[in-house]
């Protein structure tokens, strides 16, 4: 399928730090993950494509137009922002509204569209009380919301799911993904391997402004199978816990942190440990107070592709 | 013939896509300015020249042996005290924060990411903090005229002073919003080199002799605000050698195209600093 978002060489520096470096993508339409640690470059990148900064090298082009100067592509853009910023003191039917004003929207077609979006995003309840009030999830929906409510061919999410929790997670996920179904560009960017998992199976990995990797997200699965996850559990059986663990051949090793009540676990296959993990805590046999998996051992990947030892 | 009709047609439609623009930057900013707690505070400051003419009434009450012009202590007081520094105040706050408030508070990529010209959104902010602050100047300086001449409120002729202040205003408003605009875009700190602008500069060079007080606005809108009598002092043409007001006004519109225009240019080219 013919790409809709190609960029040649695209370059940027902030003074002396490279944000970016020669990246040259296609991305067609479906939902492309863009993934990499904090820091890497995706904002970066989206902000390029979405004509915010400019680049210090390169082009970007968006169906065959460069995208530099030409507020008509916005048209056909949503671009949800990582940052938290919303003007305060606007409600959120107010925010849409406006919005979707700024976007030539007429005043009775935008109060429509506003009353749709809110109920699509669960906020109908809520359109009327002012942003400042809102949770952290509630401000995560109602930047999604902005970025879908003109009905835009192109979508650009700037880790949408930071700050939200599981029920709210997956809540994103499929407004996402039925977006994403329906034929449109989506490019979500995160730093949590499961999520962008959860959305799409074409992925770009991008690391230290570089991109290292572009395709199937099986082949990413693959090198991170080779490389140990490490998953931290908070349990008062910890012991016990260690002492079942080490018998199996997918944990490669397991040890106490500074509290004997925090077990630090290597496996190879995060699937079969977690399946195992959770049939103990279903039987009673053990009891979790808290399981972290920093970064998905994403750090390890990247170290593996740049020929870290 | 057929390209030259086909440009043609683009250019207007490039035209009318800039100023729908404009004007819906212009309504969402306004709408936004009208409720922000800075035009609360501001509008409280437009009562200033209100307390000065109140003040000056009830020394009249209390002195009624001493004659009492309505005009003139309207002259030499409040369009002294608005002119050399409510304007400057209002314009050099609306007017630096045109092209850094959303940048500052991250609100910048909502109006940037939508089909609006960036020097469509410039236009519209200018707008709507004109707007803004001709509301609240403008109150102070309707409000305060009326009580100053109150007991000649039937004598039609004293209305054409009221409108050439207004007119004025505007035109003193326009330039110094615009000039504040361009500064915000173009320096970090802006409101700290506006402060120097308006009352190391501007206050200064006005008084200067010969042609040097000509790099000041204020001289131009001093050489064009109506004083009802030149036998009298007046703060507002102590030391001015005023330049003709048809001059003067252009100069005014000049100045107010000119860094609005450079505003615009400055505002394309412009992105969050990296550690945002």
């Amino acid at each position: 399928m013919k790409p809709l978002i190609v960029t040649h060489h695209l370059s940027r520096w902030y003074g002396n730090v490279l944000g970016l470096s020669d990246v040259s993508l296609e991305i067609g339409p479906g939902i492309t993950g863009l993934l990499g640690p904090n820091g890497a470059g995706k904002s970066t990148l989206l902000k390029l494509i979405t004509g915010q900064i400019r680049p210090s090298l390169g082009q970007v082009f968006i169906d065959g137009q460069p995208v530099k100067g030409r507020a008509e592509l916005f048209f056909r853009l949503g671009y949800c922002p990582e940052q938290d910023a919303f003007f305060e003191s606007l409600t959120g039917w107010q925010f849409l509204y406006w919005l979707l004003r700024l976007h030539h929207f007429s005043e009775k077609k935008a109060a429509e569209r506003t009353e749709e979006m809110l109920n699509l995003v669960e906020l109908g309840a809520d359109g009327h009380r002012p942003i400042r009030s809102y949770s952290r999830g509630m401000r995560q929906r109602l930047k999604l919301a902005q970025a879908l409510a003109h009905q835009p061919e192109i979508l650009i999410l700037d880790e949408p799911l930071n700050g939200l929790d599981p029920l709210g997670k997956r809540k994103m996920i499929r407004l996402i993904r039925d977006f994403g179904r329906e034929g449109h560009l989506v490019i979500v960017s995160s730093h949590i391997l499961p999520e962008i998992e959860a959305l799409t199976k074409q992925i770009i990995l991008i690391h230290q402004g570089k991109v290292f990797a572009q395709g199937e997200i099986h082949e990413i699965r693959d090198l991170i199978e080779r490389h140990p996850h490490i998953v931290s559990i908070k349990t008062p059986n910890s012991r016990r816990l260690a002492a079942l663990l080490i018998e199996k051949p997918y944990v490669v090793k397991a040890y106490f942190g500074e509290k004997e009540t925090n077990l630090f676990v290597e496996t190879r296959d995060r699937d079969k440990f977690f399946e195992f993990l959770l049939e103990k805590v279903v039987n009673g046999e053990i009891e979790v107070e808290e399981i972290t998996s920093p970064d998905d051992n994403l750090q390890a990947v990247f170290d593996y592709l740049v020929g870290k030892p | 013939m057929k390209q030259n009709e086909t440009l043609t047609s683009r250019k207007k439609s490039q035209l009318s896509f800039f100023f729908k623009g404009v004007k819906i930057i212009f309504q969402f900013s306004f709408f936004q300015g009208k409720k922000s707690k800075k035009s609360r505070l501001f509008a409280l400051l437009s009562f200033a020249p209100i307390a000065i003419a109140l003040f000056l009434r009830i020394h009249q009450v209390l002195s009624p042996e001493r004659s009492f012009d309505g005009l003139y202590f309207f002259n030499n007081a409040v369009l002294l005290f608005i002119f050399q520094f409510l304007i400057l105040v209002l314009t050099l706050f609306y007017g630096t924060s045109v092209c850094t408030e959303d940048l500052e508070a991250g609100t910048w990529t909502y109006l940037v990411t939508r089909p609006i010209p960036r020097p469509a959104i410039v236009g519209g902010k200018y707008l709507a903090s004109l707007l803004l602050v001709l509301l609240i100047a403008g109150a102070g300086l309707i409000i305060s005229f009326i009580i100053l001449n109150l007991e000649k409120l039937d004598d039609l002729s004293l209305y054409s002073y009221l409108f050439k202040d207004l007119g004025v205003l505007s035109l003193a408003l326009m330039a110094y919003t615009s000039f504040f605009t361009f500064l915000g875009a173009a320096v970090r700190r802006s409101i700290f080199f506006g402060l120097i602008f308006s009352f190391g500069w501007e206050n200064v060079i006005q008084y200067f002799p010969g042609s040097t007080q000509r790099l000041a606005i204020i001289h131009y809108i001093k050489s064009i605000i109506p004083l009802p009598s030149s036998s009298r002092f007046s703060f507002l043409t102590f030391q001015l050698e005023p330049t003709k007001p048809v001059y003067a006004v252009f100069i005014l519109l000049g100045i107010t195209i000119l860094f609005l225009f450079l505003a615009g240019v400055i505002f394309v080219f412009k992105e969050p600093r990296a550690e945002d």
